[in-house]
């Protein structure tokens, strides 16, 4: 497993420089950014002063290989917009960002699991119905226009959640003001809610479907009539036996989908003023602040790269007949 | 999983949340001004500041030497009184005794030369407005402190605008930045105005504390709402006092809730639809035509610019006369009426009939998408206004930064583009400017109508206000009949203001809540 671990990890250094000469290129390919940073009635010489200080007199690819060499020791560079270290910007927001994808992920499996269970248990009843159409139309509806219908139902007419912004809890945590995050919690949860649940129901009607579908296979399965046939109870067979199998897919899933989530959000975070990577991110694409952009691209990517490492060691844990490296089964 | 358990996690589950909503429902306190607004804040360096929100919350934390009443009076601030020498090079400027910067640290003439000297420096490559619009349109040199309470600001050559821009600079203390690298400038700021910034958020919420006068409320807390509807519905929530950007469909939501109000006034944007008259520009389909002053002039009555602002701005616009913001305009101009029986009759008479298609000539007409209110929609209608006496259109719409912009900057969009440019209420001659001159980067029509830019020398050596107004209404007669702009409207501002407080939205885009008072 060493082994493999550590060829994955030297493959990911690739996989890094490969999105951030993409990214790099997807910038350029938007027009000079220079006139970003330079006030309306900037004069010509004005501008030019400013495309100098700011680096973007440079050809292409000496930028793209100052970023790089800056990289390798470290070096995200400054954010041209703030003025401070880029992936210092791109770290403060991430603990919004986790806080809000791992409540709607949370969300989405406590609910997703017994929903799952009961559509496959009670398959071709109405609650079977009921529950796959509303697994349909969670995956269909946009999660912005569910977050505005949130918005407009529960803290416009009910005004009973809050309609947008973030109380932090794991940015305090993290810095060890353990009383500061610990009363912060209560109004964290609270600005979470609406949010959580606009970005957590595409993941939960997904998951149900799986979870359902994955089940009913599992529960065809000789072990599971054998377990019947010894008399175990069937809560007992649904969970110690079948669930524990049926399990294996959505695992794969999740470990990916929080990666996807971590930079994937940024419509429901703008809609919620929500200060998460996401809304960071589109804002700096926007200005073409370039190296906030790649901060955030290379922290992204390197979240990503690791959730898929840990997902398929755990899942070879989960699962003895899989292999590690060389494929699988 | 028994019947019992599950009680016992129903119960754990109400507890939560009737702690969570317990202790999340707070109110505002009767202390607190909330504003929400659309964009992030990127700094508080005083350099690096360009955007309106930006310079907004900075201007309750940094004193100026001068400021512009909602009016465009020129007011007194951190200093008392203003000289300007004879050659007109040399601004004096006199501070009010006992004056300290947020650490307590005096500031005195020294610290206001330092300011001016350290925004110019090209070692801390400020890019901000300060030094790229301001020092640059007053040929700034350098300041000196003359003494404790006298500051001398010295400039390129006489500069009759100099006195508004200089407004714009952040006055800040010597020690306290010198203490202080780029970086912790940019997130400490150390000001010298009413409020001190108390804590940043960054992407969420700035909150300033006040020190002293003026100002009625203890803290302002500034809230990042990019989603216009998300601002508006906070806002009815009874969450924040004031919003701005205020979405044309969403007045009626507001005024209807009882809970708040919207306020429009006329901004001091000059929107308008220009010829582009350079030589480049002449060879395109259409360009030809609108060389002609007369086709300009025809083309004048052939919009129908309060039609356009009612259905697409749900206001009734200030209409355009040409680029000077009202009052300081020519009083004598009247708007264009639409009159396309007119447009159509200057047309033939210039020698562009329809032809036998109908048609008169085909041009271009570019745009910018998402900079300004229902743009748009707005170019749309423009276009078949036009098409309707005649024209063929070809709409261009293009993304804003990087599309638009970059043709901007070098004055190539056209022949027919759309443009919104800021301008103010304190000059004529600054709204004015935007032509200095032939080649400046804001003529972005290659306008070189000499009957206007010899003038610039006249209006220079004019010795009482009487002789400037009467050149600057000379000028602009000649850029009311023959300039190279369509004149439509002064862009509306719209904002959201709770009924809970006392507030008046001024027309220059700056957001000041000194005056802000709770009902």
């Amino acid at each position: 497993m060493g082994s493999y671990v550590v060829r994955r990890l030297l493959q990911s250094v690739v996989v890094v420089i490969g999105v951030t000469l993409v990214t790099f290129l997807a910038l350029q390919a938007g027009g000079d950014p220079t006139y970003l940073f330079v006030s309306e009635r900037a004069s010509l010489e004005e501008i030019e002063a400013t495309r100098q200080a700011l680096g973007f007199d440079r050809p292409l690819h000496v930028q793209y290989l100052s970023f790089v060499g800056d990289l390798a020791r470290g070096d995200f560079g400054q954010s041209l917009s703030y003025r401070q270290p880029a992936m210092e910007i791109v770290l403060e927001a991430l603990p919004a960002t986790i806080e809000l994808t791992l409540f709607s992920m949370v969300i989405a499996l406590l609910l997703a699991i017994p929903l799952g269970i009961l559509a496959a248990i009670n398959r071709g009843t109405a609650w079977d119905g009921s529950i796959m159409t509303f697994s349909m139309l969670g995956q269909s509806i946009p999660n912005f226009w569910m977050g505005i219908m949130m918005i407009l139902f529960f803290g416009l007419y009910l005004r009973v959640l809050p309609i947008s912004g973030h109380v932090p809890f794991l940015a305090p945590m993290m810095a060890g003001d353990f009383g500061t995050a610990l009363s912060n919690l209560p109004r964290t949860i609270f600005h979470l809610i609406l949010p959580g649940i606009a970005v957590g129901t595409y993941s939960l009607a997904r998951n149900t479907r799986l979870i359902r579908s994955s089940l009913l296979e599992v529960l065809e399965q000789d072990y599971v009539r054998t377990a019947r046939s010894k008399g175990l109870p069937e809560r007992r067979v649904l969970i110690h036996h079948a669930l524990r199998n049926a399990w294996l897919p959505v695992v794969t899933i999740i470990g990916l989908e929080f990666g996807f989530l971590l930079g994937g959000v940024v419509v429901v975070e703008t809609v919620f003023s929500y200060p998460g990577i996401g809304r960071l991110l589109f804002a700096a694409i926007n200005q073409r602040d370039i190296p906030l952009v790649q901060a955030g691209v290379v922290l992204l990517a390197g979240i990503f790269i690791l959730l898929n490492l840990v997902v398929d060691l755990v899942y070879v844990r989960l699962d003895p007949r899989m292999k590690l490296a060389g494929g699988r089964g | 999983m028994n019947l019992r358990t599950l009680r016992a996690l129903a119960r754990v589950a109400g507890l939560l949340g009737a702690i969570v909503m317990g202790t999340a429902c707070a109110e505002r306190s009767e202390d607190t001004i909330v504003v929400g607004f659309s964009a992030d804040i990127t700094t508080f360096e005083p350099g690096m500041i360009s955007s309106r929100d930006n310079s907004n919350i900075a201007d309750h934390i940094f004193g100026h030497l001068f400021s512009l009443s909602p009016d465009g009076e020129h007011t007194p601030d951190l200093a008392h009184t203003l000289e300007i020498s004879e050659d007109g090079t040399a601004y004096v400027y006199t501070l009010r005794e006992g004056l300290t910067c947020h650490d307590g640290e005096p500031l005195t003439a020294e610290d206001v030369a330092y300011t001016f000297n350290r925004i110019a420096d090209p070692e801390n490559r400020f890019t901000g407005n300060a030094p790229g619009f301001v020092f640059t349109s007053i040929g700034f040199q350098d300041a000196e402190a003359l003494d404790d309470l006298r500051v001398q600001i010295n400039i390129a050559r006489k500069n009759p605008i100099a006195f508004g821009l200089i407004t714009e600079i952040d006055i800040h203390c010597k020690d306290s930045y010198e203490r202080m690298t780029l970086d912790e400038a940019a997130s400490n700021p150390i000001g010298s105005g009413p409020y001190r910034l108390a804590s940043w958020t960054r992407g969420s919420e700035v909150v300033l504390e006040k020190v002293r006068e003026p100002g009625n409320f203890q803290r302002i807390v500034w809230r990042v709402i990019p989603e216009a509807s998300t601002r508006t519905a906070e806002l009815i929530a009874g969450n924040v006092d004031i919003i701005t950007n205020v979405v044309p469909e969403q007045i009626e939501a507001i005024n209807a809730s009882g809970r708040a109000e919207v306020q429009v006034v006329s901004g001091t944007r000059r929107m308008y639809v220009g010829f582009n008259l350079s030589e480049a520009h002449s060879q395109m389909p259409g360009g030809e035509a609108i060389q002609d002053a007369r086709v300009r002039r025809a083309l004048q009555y052939a919009v129908d610019v309060p039609t356009i602002c009612r259905q697409l701005l749900s206001v009734e616009c200030e209409r355009a006369t040409g680029p000077v913001n009202p009052p300081n305009g020519n009083s004598s101009l009247t708007p264009y009426p639409y009159d396309p029986a007119t447009a159509e009759r200057l047309l033939d008479e210039a020698g562009w009939a329809r032809g036998s298609d109908g048609t008169r000539f085909a041009i271009r007409f570019q745009a910018g998408q998402g900079r300004y209110v229902n743009d748009v929609n707005i170019v749309l209608a423009v276009s078949q206004y036009l098409e309707d006496v005649g024209l063929d259109v070809e709409v261009d719409i293009m993304e804003w930064a990087s599309v638009y912009t970059p043709l901007l900057r070098e004055r190539s969009m056209g022949p027919l583009f759309f443009l919104g440019t800021g301008g103010g209420l304190w000059s004529p001659i600054y709204d004015m400017t935007d032509m200095a001159d032939v080649a400046s980067g804001t003529n972005y029509t290659h306008w070189d109508d000499d009957r206007w830019f010899s003038r610039w020398a006249d209006v220079a050596e004019a010795e009482t206000p009487e002789q400037t107004r009467s050149i600057l209404d000379e000028m602009l007669q000649v850029f009311y009949d023959d300039g190279p702009w369509l004149h439509m409207y002064f862009q509306p501002d719209f904002y959201g203001v709770s009924n809970r407080i006392e507030w008046s939205a001024r027309r220059d885009e700056r957001l000041h809540v000194f005056a802000a008072a709770l009902k």
